[in-house]
């Protein structure tokens, strides 16, 4: 039977494996790496599982998924190089924008210093915390201005004390696309944008494949290095897709048979 | 603008204008460069600091290594190299850096304060808790025992196991090494003693240099007292160079080593 590690923080254990880990554990000998039970002891690696899936985004986790992939052959889904390019908005917009992928104009600019766009929206430089996106939306003469208040936390009041606040170039668009990957399998859907209708469930649907989106989803995840993600884009009048959003560790209760998809994806790939 | 040898617009990426950034903007400026100091204050990091023909890399805050991708996503050549500058900065990357380059590291332990508490035995005290993201004595706390861990906040520490020994901060720029016996946990301005550097000394030295392909910067190590083990406990891609005592001083060397390293670039 195959071992698989789940390297996990005790929010995403909570809430979002039930229906996976009682899948998998039908197929598999599985073992939780809890992030706040754990020590990680740098010297001393010793596993014997066929296959690591990281669910979460925290220092612990990310730095274990490093252990294992620098001390020992056994595959790690989401990389640790995957997952901390990915949470590291400004790091992923330059490499993507360099590998030719269309995102928001960005910028990393002193708190003190005005906005470098007229309309913008101000997310936190890296999001390896468990909570979501609050926006606090204002119109300044006419255009639209974004602050995530996560992002402003972390600027001032945290150990982080960045200072410095990630501006997005907003980009109007009419819908939001969403695309999970998990493998080589991706699922498309499209919702009305969070800033226009908070409750992004509420008019989320499944889409038919849309082949451009296709191919830069395949591109993105090759340059981050992510096996399993959701990526989010915007589509501007000119029909161009914007990603504004990459997430390593993607609810996948989401879609249809998501948790069996995942979990046979991880045997398929272990090592033995 | 590249003139012949010259590189007329500099920017130097670092947290303050005085100490070694402004002797090397009193340096660079007496050579007839056009000099750019960033700061917190009014480092922007976007399209404007395109600006300039070749950025100095002075200081490892986060910031200012972003601004270093950034540029070096643009084709600006920045020294020393943005991203082995931030694996010096993450202790984690760091602790990877000494191991694969055959060098000896003290273990490194992760997790919360009450699993640490728990599980890291007593035979392993005492333990050092540094910043994950760090350099030097700044934020780093000897504990000799379990009770001593009471920081308030239960997030992930970074625990170092202490090596008991003679610690010594030992430069490098070029060929040139210079090595300084100091108190633990003190910083690099404070009081040190020219040491010599022995054989072994050198040759660590030229392990790390020749693995990174690195020009400059300063490894603190400790000569472990039972066996006399040397361990690599930090180290640094750009150092304040304050201890350095011989002539010529760090900006010409390090500005002369920038020359050779650029010259393609410069020619250009």
């Amino acid at each position: 039977m195959t071992r698989v590690g789940i390297i996990i923080d005790k929010y995403h254990l909570k809430y979002k494996v039930e229906k996976f880990l009682k899948y998998l554990k039908k197929k598999a000998h599985v073992k939780i790496y809890l992030e706040e039970k754990t020590l990680v002891n740098f010297k001393k690696v010793q596993f014997n599982e066929d296959i690591f899936f990281v669910k979460a985004k925290g220092n612990l986790v990310l730095y274990l998924a490093k252990l294992i992939e620098q001390e020992i052959s056994i595959p790690v889904i989401n990389s640790y190089k995957g997952i901390f390019l990915a949470i590291n908005r400004f790091l992923n917009s330059l490499y993507l924008k360099k590998a030719g992928i269309l995102v928001p104009r960005f910028s990393l600019t002193p708190i003190k210093m005005p906005p470098p766009f007229n309309e913008y929206i101000i997310k936190n430089i890296i999001d390896q915390k468990n909570y979501s996106f609050k926006p606090e939306i204002k119109k300044n003469k006419g255009h639209l201005e974004v602050m995530d208040e996560r992002a402003l936390s972390e600027a001032i009041n945290s150990s982080e004390n960045y200072r410095y606040l990630y501006y997005q170039e907003f980009i109007k668009s009419k819908w939001e696309y969403k695309v999970y990957t998990i493998g080589d399998k991706l699922f498309f859907y499209k919702q009305i944008p969070v800033l226009v209708n908070p409750d992004k469930l509420k008019t989320r649907r499944e889409i038919e494949e849309i082949p451009e989106l296709r191919s830069i989803v395949i591109k993105v995840n090759k340059v981050i290095g992510l096996k399993i993600s959701s990526l989010d884009f915007l589509k501007t009048i000119d029909g161009n897709y914007y990603l504004t959003d990459v997430n390593p560790t993607p609810n996948f209760n989401y879609i249809k048979n998501g948790h069996k998809i995942v979990a046979d994806y991880l045997i398929e790939q272990a090592k033995c | 603008m590249l003139i012949g040898a010259l590189i007329v617009r500099i920017g130097i990426l670092s947290k303050r204008k005085h100490m070694f950034t402004g002797e090397l903007r009193k340096y660079l400026e007496s050579m007839g460069h056009s000099i750019n100091i960033y700061t917190r204050e009014n480092l922007q990091i976007d399209d404007n600091l395109l600006e300039n023909d070749f950025y100095i890399l002075k200081s490892k805050q986060l910031m200012f290594l972003y601004a270093g991708f950034f540029l070096k996503s643009h084709n600006i050549p920045v020294f020393p190299d943005p991203e082995i500058s931030y694996k010096q900065k993450n202790r984690i990357e760091s602790h990877f850096l000494i191991k694969n380059a055959g060098l000896q590291a003290p273990n490194i332990f992760l997790g919360i304060k009450n699993i640490i508490k728990k599980k890291i035995k007593k035979k392993d005290y005492p333990i050092v808790v540094k910043p994950l993201m760090g350099s030097g004595s700044r934020h780093v706390y000897l504990i000799n025992n379990p009770n001593e861990l009471n920081f308030k906040k239960e997030k992930i520490l970074y625990v170092e196991k202490y090596i008991e020994g003679k610690h010594i901060l030992v430069y490098f720029i070029g060929d040139l090494v210079r090595a300084y016996e100091k108190l633990p946990f003190s910083d690099e301005h404070s009081s040190m003693r020219n040491i010599g550097v022995t054989k072994k000394i050198n040759n660590i030295i030229s392990r790390w240099k020749n693995k990174y392909n690195l020009q400059i910067g300063h490894l603190d190590i400790v000569i472990e007292k039972d066996k006399g083990i040397i361990y690599i406990v930090d180290t640094g891609s750009f150092p304040e160079f304050s201890q350095w005592d011989i002539n010529p001083k760090p900006p010409e060397l390090i500005w002369n080593i920038i020359l050779k390293s650029y010259k393609n670039n410069f020619d250009s």
